[in-house]
């Protein structure tokens, strides 16, 4: 038998932990509670966009982009403590915003070894020049690398992409999609088209979450020049765009689940029946102590994928961070599907309004289960190592 | 992007190696007679004298006591060589340390509240296991309820005499010594009348009688006082004082002391390993039980958790982390590690199906029984030192601030 604990990260000493990125959470916190409260993810509910183009162009000069990207082409080079520092922020304000797409894509262009993609679209996403998104997923459940049917074919020195995408991230509004897709030898790669472009209809979905919207990528001989191929191996820097999202939805999750902790917690402080607060009864107390256990077991997981992303010790074996974003992913989703549903609950008819906020998270629970793998999912990826 | 560079210095990596190395040589040989799997259940004399030569002999080679001062018999204060030895004793799988009620919660609360004297007295003995501490709190009616204890210490001539009742008394039968919470005034409130005391077991007036755990093994006692002397310096801090110095000790013995929840911890992926080899060597219906996709999912379930636990441990080491709710994961440590214990124990009983029935002392029984036997004793963990209900009142109420239960 295996040594498992040769699978996972070692266990970091104080996560590396330093003031920088106190600081980074320390803004995030006070921007976001400053320019978006929960009232601006309601009131954009009915928006066709979906995100306020205004709040974004701040969020970019503020770096949150390019946090993990070299400075060379506009980043803050920091390591991915930072990004989960940030994205647990975002998760708890709930922040209507491009960035998750944009985010996959950039690390997706980051790893491109062709130096002119880098330089060129690296800069202009970080600039809010453009707004790229990356297509992960295909319909009746298709996602990743490996369920891939979207097909790249050369033709007169470019290539002609078709197929459907599904699940785009803010794919009716983005300017530019890393679109994955099998080419005439049956590789997985990687092609970055302009949006809107010939051949490409867009179909905007209806997400259950208001601020992740997504749309439908209808592809028909669409036209990407030969030159903008991602150079490298289209299926590792897929699975390594994945790694990172695995990791960010995680820190959301967590973000999230300590919104819904503290909603709830408040609640059962103030409201009271039979002449006391709700939060001294056991069968009320006792789940949101649930609550927080969870919670700081899947911010421990989140954090530890983070510390494991830039670990030095890991670079050469990016399964093993993936395991770890997995878990944390994995976990996070259990939690805050907990979290949640403990909330609306314990809310009691208040709790099943529109007016009561815990709702918004029970949405975001659902979108980001749904997304890049659920819980049963990387726990049958993880078994598969426990058991090799 | 920036990387950080978490590797051990290089002086604490040599010193892992020599310890990994000196475990490798001196770990002692299974013995011929069954071991139990905690300090909770050690009943008889060989069982006692192979755990206690073993703590004397990781003491006297220098690896016991890196969170005591060297004054008082420690190795001097270092909370990272405390891990590295933690660790590599769980990954060695090498027997436990007998003397832990002393050395992780009476030792820690003598380093806190004693004069300088009962510090040079106590501290010494505790690593060397030469005294064996027990922990008389509870009372058949005191549990839960700890602050309604009814034990009385009454000031004599030369000290007190103790009269009164402790039940589920881990370790009395083989302890020199017992923190012990009495009433000093009767008259005093609740929680105003109680003194703690470091009472010397070899003493008249003091009845021991083993009981008997779910399991059929023993290892607790209830201890019966009848006017036992105890002389005057028997008490740590003042009279009246003993609640709030008793809140220090269930917080120590709850895992809440700096690099305790790392040391429980370190253990646990390598347990979930364990569970993983065990359904890989079992077989159900012909095939070996990791092939089982519910199985599976369960296991990893316990993998995850028991990494979550570990890197929830290493968390407490950067408190910058945890600044908005620093009681938390101290608070939580004995609450969701007992409880995953108990699942993980569960779950071994489960892959071994038909297998689990076997009990102890079976020569077919998978791991000699040890599988159903720890399912049992894990209970102990969930019980003892403040049941698992009663933690989640105190997290509720001291870490999230929600309004006590009447
Ligand atoms: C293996 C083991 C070793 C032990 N070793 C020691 C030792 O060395 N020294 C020592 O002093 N003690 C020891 N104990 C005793 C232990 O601390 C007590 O058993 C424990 O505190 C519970 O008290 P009780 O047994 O009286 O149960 P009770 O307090 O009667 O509790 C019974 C049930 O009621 C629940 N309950 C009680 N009050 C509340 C409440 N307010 N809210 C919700 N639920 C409640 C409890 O959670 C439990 O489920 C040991 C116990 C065990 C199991």
């Amino acid at each position: 038998m295996q040594d498992v604990t040769s699978l996972i990260p070692p266990v970091p000493h104080a996560f590396g932990f330093t003031t920088e990125h106190a600081l980074t959470r320390q803004q995030a916190r006070r921007f976001l509670e400053e320019n978006s409260p929960r009232e601006h993810a309601r009131a954009l509910h009915d928006d066709r966009l979906g995100y306020d183009p205004a709040l974004y162009r701040r969020v970019l000069e503020l770096g949150w982009l390019g946090l993990t990207l070299p400075e060379s082409y506009g980043g803050a080079g920091l390591d991915h403590l930072h990004l989960m520092l940030l994205w647990e922020e975002l998760g708890r304000a709930l922040t209507p915003s491009p960035l998750f797409g944009a985010l996959l894509a950039t690390h997706a262009i980051s790893l491109s070894r062709h130096e002119a993609h880098r330089g060129r679209w690296l800069p202009e996403a970080l600039s809010g020049e453009l707004i790229p998104t990356f297509a992960f997923g295909e319909p009746k459940g298709a996602w990743g690398p490996r369920q891939v049917s979207c097909r790249a074919e050369p033709k007169d020195g470019a290539w002609q992409l078709t197929g459907v995408k599904a699940h785009v991230p803010f794919g009716a509004s983005a300017t530019l999609a890393v679109v994955p897709a099998v080419d005439h030898r049956g590789e997985v790669g990687l092609f970055v088209l302009d949006l809107p472009s010939a051949g490409v209809e867009r179909e905007p979905e209806l997400s259950v979450d208001s601020t992740r919207r997504s749309a439908r990528l209808v592809l028909s001989r669409a036209r990407v020049p030969h030159d903008r191929r991602l150079q490298g191996d289209g299926a590792r820097i897929f699975t390594q765009v994945c790694t990172l999202g695995y990791a960010v939805l995680a820190a959301e999750m967590v973000g999230a689940g300590e919104q819904v902790l503290e909603l709830t917690r408040s609640y059962a402080t103030t409201r009271e029946q039979f002449g006391r607060a709700i939060g001294s009864f056991q069968a009320v107390k006792h789940p949101i102590v649930n609550m927080l256990c969870q919670l700081e077991l899947a911010r421990s997981l989140s954090l530890g994928a983070g510390a494991a992303l830039s670990d030095s010790r890991l670079i050469d074996q990016p399964e093993v961070a993936e395991r770890a974003a997995r878990m944390a992913k994995a976990y996070g989703e259990q939690m805050l599907s907990h979290a949640v549903q403990k909330g609306v609950q314990l809310h009691g008819g208040f709790g099943f309004t529109w007016e009561c906020d815990v709702q918004l998270y029970f949405k975001r629970m659902l979108w980001t289960r749904a997304t890049l793998g659920d819980a049963t999912h990387h726990k049958a990826a993880l078994a598969a190592a426990l058991f090799a | 992007m920036s990387r950080y560079e978490p590797a051990e210095s290089e002086e604490l990596a040599a010193f892992r190696a020599e310890v990994k190395a000196w475990i490798a040589t001196n770990q002692p040989p299974k013995p011929s007679f069954k071991l139990p799997l905690s300090f909770l259940e050690v009943e008889s004399e060989e069982q006692f004298r192979y755990l206690r030569a073993w703590q004397r002999k990781v003491y006297e080679a220098g690896y016991l006591g890196f969170d005591v001062p060297k004054e008082y018999g420690g190795q001097g204060v270092s909370l990272d060589k405390h891990r590295v030895v933690a660790q590599e004793l769980a990954r060695a799988r090498a027997p436990f340390m007998v003397n832990l009620i002393a050395l992780q919660w009476a030792g820690p609360t003598i380093l806190a509240f004693g004069t300088e004297e009962q510090k040079q007295r106590f501290l010494p003995g505790i690593l060397s296991a030469d005294d064996i501490w027990c922990q008389g709190f509870s009372e058949p009616g005191s549990g839960s309820d700890l602050a309604s204890l009814r034990a009385v210490a009454v000031p004599s001539e030369d000290g007190y005499r103790v009269t009164g009742h402790k039940v589920w008394t881990t370790l009395a039968h083989f302890a020199k010594f017992m923190i012990l919470m009495a009433r000093t005034d009767p008259a005093a409130g609740k929680y105003a009348g109680i003194s703690y005391f470091l009472f010397p077991m070899d003493t008249p007036g003091v009845t021991i009688q083993p009981l008997v755990k779910m399991s059929g093994e023993g290892g607790f006692n209830q201890v019966i006082f009848d006017e036992a002397p105890m002389p005057k310096d028997a008490l740590l801090g003042a009279e009246g004082e003993g609640w709030n110095i008793a809140m220090a000790t269930l917080m120590f013995e709850r895992g809440a002391g700096e690099g305790v929840g790392r040391e429980r911890a370190a253990g646990f992926v390598e347990r979930a390993g364990a569970l993983a080899a065990l359904a890989a060597s079992t077989t159900r219906d012909g095939r070996p039980v990791s092939e089982d996709p519910v199985f599976r999912d369960r296991a990893v379930q316990a993998w995850i958790e028991a990494q979550a636990m570990a890197l929830a441990a290493a968390r407490s080491e950067a408190p910058a982390l945890n600044a908005e709710r620093p009681m938390a994961l101290p608070l939580m440590n004995k609450l969701v590690m007992s409880e995953w214990a108990q699942r993980l124990a569960e779950l071994g009983c489960e892959v071994l199906g038909p297998e689990a029935a076997l009990w102890v002392g079976d020569p077919h029984a998978p791991d000699d029984g040890d599988w159903p036997r720890a399912f049992m004793n894990s209970f102990g963990m969930t019980i003892g030192g403040g049941t698992s209900e009663i933690l989640r009142n105190i997290i509720g109420e001291r870490v999230l601030g929600l309004p006590k239960s009447k």
